[in-house]
């Protein structure tokens, strides 16, 4: 396995052009937090991006910053509570912005941040042959040309490296607090759901329920009365999100409409949903158990694809094969980009 | 033209005689948009499902004739003007709002839906569309998904785009495809985000899948006056450094106000330099906590007078004043042309005297509304067209206004869209690299290049061999597209 570790776009473009020209199979790698995510590929190279690590612009007034997207998210996070805001995306320290990005990682607080998708305005991207293509603006809106962003986002790096982003990013919360209680499941998750006005998550397992609380002290107040109405909460002080089941070694990630998460989850006694969104992460031992899950999730219009561990993403249909293959063509001609990795190719 | 009369002999075969326009004033009136631009339409159909759609597509392949979707027509960049007598599809009839899920936080609508009309339905749900354009009375689903369309209430809640979790669309060939899911993640690219704000240049919406946002418990609208523009425009970037994200933050200058005023009587100051309106909403702590703040950074900036909205009747009134602001400004001068410009936050009040500058420069009209908090703003000439040189000066105010945003930082449209109005101030922000990348991508979808063809990129955009299908369409672009 060759290593390509670039220190600048110029770099990146140089690589890129010569493994294409060589037919070099090319394996993009951030912070390594989100490789398992994909179908197996086979790769002659890794590209490391986290070379590419620096701070291009960030002005708070503006609620944007511009980054490398080898920057990992414990750096932006700190660079962003000097600004006093925060990019609303809970991924891990050590990944980077850019395999946040390219791994479609779900945000657990988006009943009131929104989607990570939504907070990317501009981006920087080498195509597999090494053209620099940019996209989007700098600006919180733009309706200008086609968002190419758009596409690399949840792309696997299978369309192009990721180089820069820039990022809508929003005003710390002026009080955070999560509510947690022993007891639980689906259905007291609902009924929290439907007691306390936007929450930022609740987030439901079995026999616990967590209630992520954010935004000015006297509302936090209000929504906690609320939820205490319903059952009798404690508080924690550990950090929000906790790590998904840090001990299993497979994980896979369902989403469906919300109000299939109790048929979805029936019989499974592992799992952490996120209520009011429809995403569940579940450990599962053996390939038999996420057979089974993704029979299900499929059934209810959903997929299961494994964000940990061995699995793959499953064999959903695409909606338009076609069309999926000639946008990869369009970005990365040669198909050296991690050819097999993503549901189309 | 021998295709477009078996074209349309087809099409009044399969949809029937009353689904299919030629005569001259259909085609007359369904030749341009809200646009200044005006271009040339081959026949006009009426869909009324999905079915219909496919049926349009397959004839106008079978006969190499290009197509332009069209909603509510009141598109402000020339994004549904039809070139080279295009099959002009209309879909304001397919306006069924087919599904209401508040369980799981979506609805379905067909494209021709109102965008009011869905707020409206959804509101006994306590459930809203939150995407709010000023034309939301008119404008439709299916072209605000075509524009990515944004709004007042865009600041917090986010445009279109955040707002739509699928779309059903038809392709240029006939065949069909659910972009995004029900769910919250969807195998494969994210074709949904792409064809969001694609200005119906990859294929025709039939569906699209909305989620519904919770309506806030609480809301407070607040009118704020000012004696100095400056003033005006830094008490915007005050609100946000103090963490505060309102609903809205709209703002209005004297022009625009007094015009307002005459017609919509909410008691806007017209002796001010420019009003903010600002709204902000969620728990009613919250609201308290948000108007402090917001009174706060207003008196730094020398704020004249605060007035909060006493009740339903009166919020309903100061946002009568702002919503009517299009209709009103018909009082100044015949005819109107509305630019979309965004720019950083902080360039807003140099951006405003630069405005104000090219207008005098011109001898123009100017009047500003426009969506502060977003940096996006609306600069609108008066003009009356029928004087002679006056569309000339228009056009040249118009060239030096797009100028100067994209050298403050800024882009060409926050939420009207490229259309044929702006396709050619492209390479201003975008390289060689960039716009072919671009034009790969849109043929990726469209091959053939028959799907609203000149719209968006300029022409020099190339994507390979793909181009030469796209290039053959030429057509005489029509009058008063910039270029």
């Amino acid at each position: 396995m060759d290593l390509i570790h670039p220190h600048s776009k110029r770099d990146v473009m140089d690589a890129l052009r010569g493994a294409s020209a060589a037919d070099t199979r090319v394996l993009i790698v951030g912070g390594r937090q989100h490789i398992d995510k994909g179908n197996p590929s086979e790769a002659d190279a890794e590209l490391w991006t986290t070379l590419l690590d620096d701070r291009i612009a960030y002005d708070p007034a503006e609620m944007l910053c511009v980054v490398e997207a080898g920057m990992r998210v414990h750096d932006l996070r700190t660079m962003l509570a000097e600004g006093g805001q925060e990019w609303p995306v809970d991924g891990p320290d050590d990944a980077t912005v850019g395999g946040v990005i390219a791994a479609g990682v779900t945000t657990v607080r988006q009943l009131r941040v929104g989607t990570m998708r939504d907070t990317i305005v501009e981006m920087e991207v080498v195509t597999g042959d090494g053209r620099l293509v940019k996209s989007g603006a700098r600006t919180v809106k733009n309706v200008t040309g086609y968002d190419v962003h758009r596409l690399l986002t949840g792309s696997l790096g299978t369309l192009g490296t990721i180089v820069q982003i820039a990022l809508k990013v929003r005003p710390l919360p002026k009080t955070a607090r999560t509510l947690v209680i022993n007891e639980g499941g689906l259905e007291l998750g609902r009924r929290v759901l439907d007691a306390v006005p936007l929450p930022s998550a609740v987030l439901a397992e079995p026999d616990r329920l967590v209630v992520r609380l954010e935004g000015w002290p006297e509302e936090v107040e209000e929504q906690a009365a609320a939820a205490r109405s319903i059952a009798a909460f404690g508080e924690t002080e550990a950090p929000f999100p906790e790590a998904c089941f840090p001990d299993a070694t497979t994980v896979a990630e369902a989403a469906v409409v919300p109000s299939r998460l109790a048929q979805l989850l029936a019989g499974i006694d592992r799992y952490r949903a996120i209520m009011g969104v429809g995403v569940a992460w579940v450990p599962f031992e053996d390939e038999g158990a996420l057979t089974k899950l993704r029979a299900r999730a499929a059934e209810l219009g959903g997929i299961a694809p494994a964000i940990r561990g061995p699995g793959g993403l499953g064999d959903a249909p695409i909606p338009a094969p076609e069309v999926e293959r000639r946008i990869r063509a369009a970005m990365d001609p040669a198909g050296i980009l991690a050819p097999g990795r993503t549901w189309s190719t | 033209m021998a295709a477009l009369d078996d074209a349309r002999t087809e099409l009044v075969a399969a949809l029937g005689a009353d689904a299919v326009l030629h005569d001259p004033l259909a085609l007359r009136l369904y030749a341009r948009d809200a646009s200044m631009v005006e271009g040339s339409a081959g026949l006009v159909v009426f869909v009324r499902s999905a079915e219909d759609v496919v049926v349009c597509m397959r004839v106008a392949a079978r006969h190499d004739l290009p197509v332009v979707p069209r909603g509510s027509g009141t598109g402000l960049a020339g994004g549904a003007t039809p070139i080279a007598d295009a099959i002009v599809v209309v879909t304001a009839k397919m306006d069924r709002i087919l599904e209401v899920r508040p369980e799981d936080r979506l609805a379905w609508v067909e494209p021709g839906v109102f965008n009011l009309d869905l707020a409206d339905a959804l509101r006994p749900t306590g459930f809203t569309y939150a995407p709010d354009p000023s034309s939301q009375q008119v404008s439709s689903i299916g072209g605000n998904v075509n524009t990515n369309a944004g709004g007042p209430h865009c600041l917090a809640y986010g445009v279109t785009s955040a707002h739509v979790l699928a779309v059903d669309v038809v392709l240029p060939d006939g065949s069909v495809g659910r972009f995004g899911a029900e769910a919250p993640a969807a195998p494969g690219y994210d074709l949904r985000g792409f064809v969001v704000g694609s200005e119906g240049t990859l294929g025709i919406v039939t569906a699209a899948c909305v989620r519904l946002t919770p309506l806030p418990p609480a809301v407070r609208t607040m009118l704020l006056d000012f004696a100095e523009v400056e003033d005006c425009a830094q008490t915007v970037s005050a609100i946000i450094a103090r963490g505060v994200v309102p609903a809205a933050l709209e703002m209005m200058d004297r022009g625009i106000v007094r015009a307002v005023e005459d017609f919509a009587h909410a008691g806007y100051p017209t002796d001010a330099a420019a009003v903010l309106l600002v709204e902000v909403d969620g728990l009613p702590a919250a609201v308290d906590a948000q108007t402090r703040e917001v009174e706060a950074a207003a008196r730094e900036h020398l704020v004249g007078t605060i007035r909060v909205a006493a009740d339903d009747t009166e919020r309903a009134l100061l946002w009568k004043g702002r919503k009517s602001a299009f209709g009103a400004i018909a009082r100044i001068a015949p005819h109107y042309h509305l630019h979309d410009c965004v720019v950083p936050r902080k360039a807003l009040a140099d951006i405003l005297a630069g405005v104000y500058a090219i207008a005098q420069r011109h001898d123009l009209i100017v009047t500003n509304v426009f969506h502060a908090g977003d940096g996006n703003l609306h600069p609108l000439f008066s003009f009356d067209r029928s004087v002679p040189g006056t569309l000339e000066r228009v056009l040249a105010a118009s060239d030096e206004l797009v100028r100067l945003c994209v050298d403050a930082g800024g882009s060409l449209s926050g939420e009207h869209g490229i259309g044929l109005e702006k396709r050619d101030f492209m390479p201003l922000v975008f390289t060689a690299d960039d716009l072919d990348a671009q034009a790969c991508l849109r043929a990726a979808f469209d091959p053939d290049g028959r799907m609203n063809p000149r719209k968006v990129l300029p022409d020099g955009a190339r994507c390979g061999d793909y181009a030469a299908a796209a290039l053959g369409r030429d057509g005489a672009l029509p009058e008063g597209t910039w270029i």
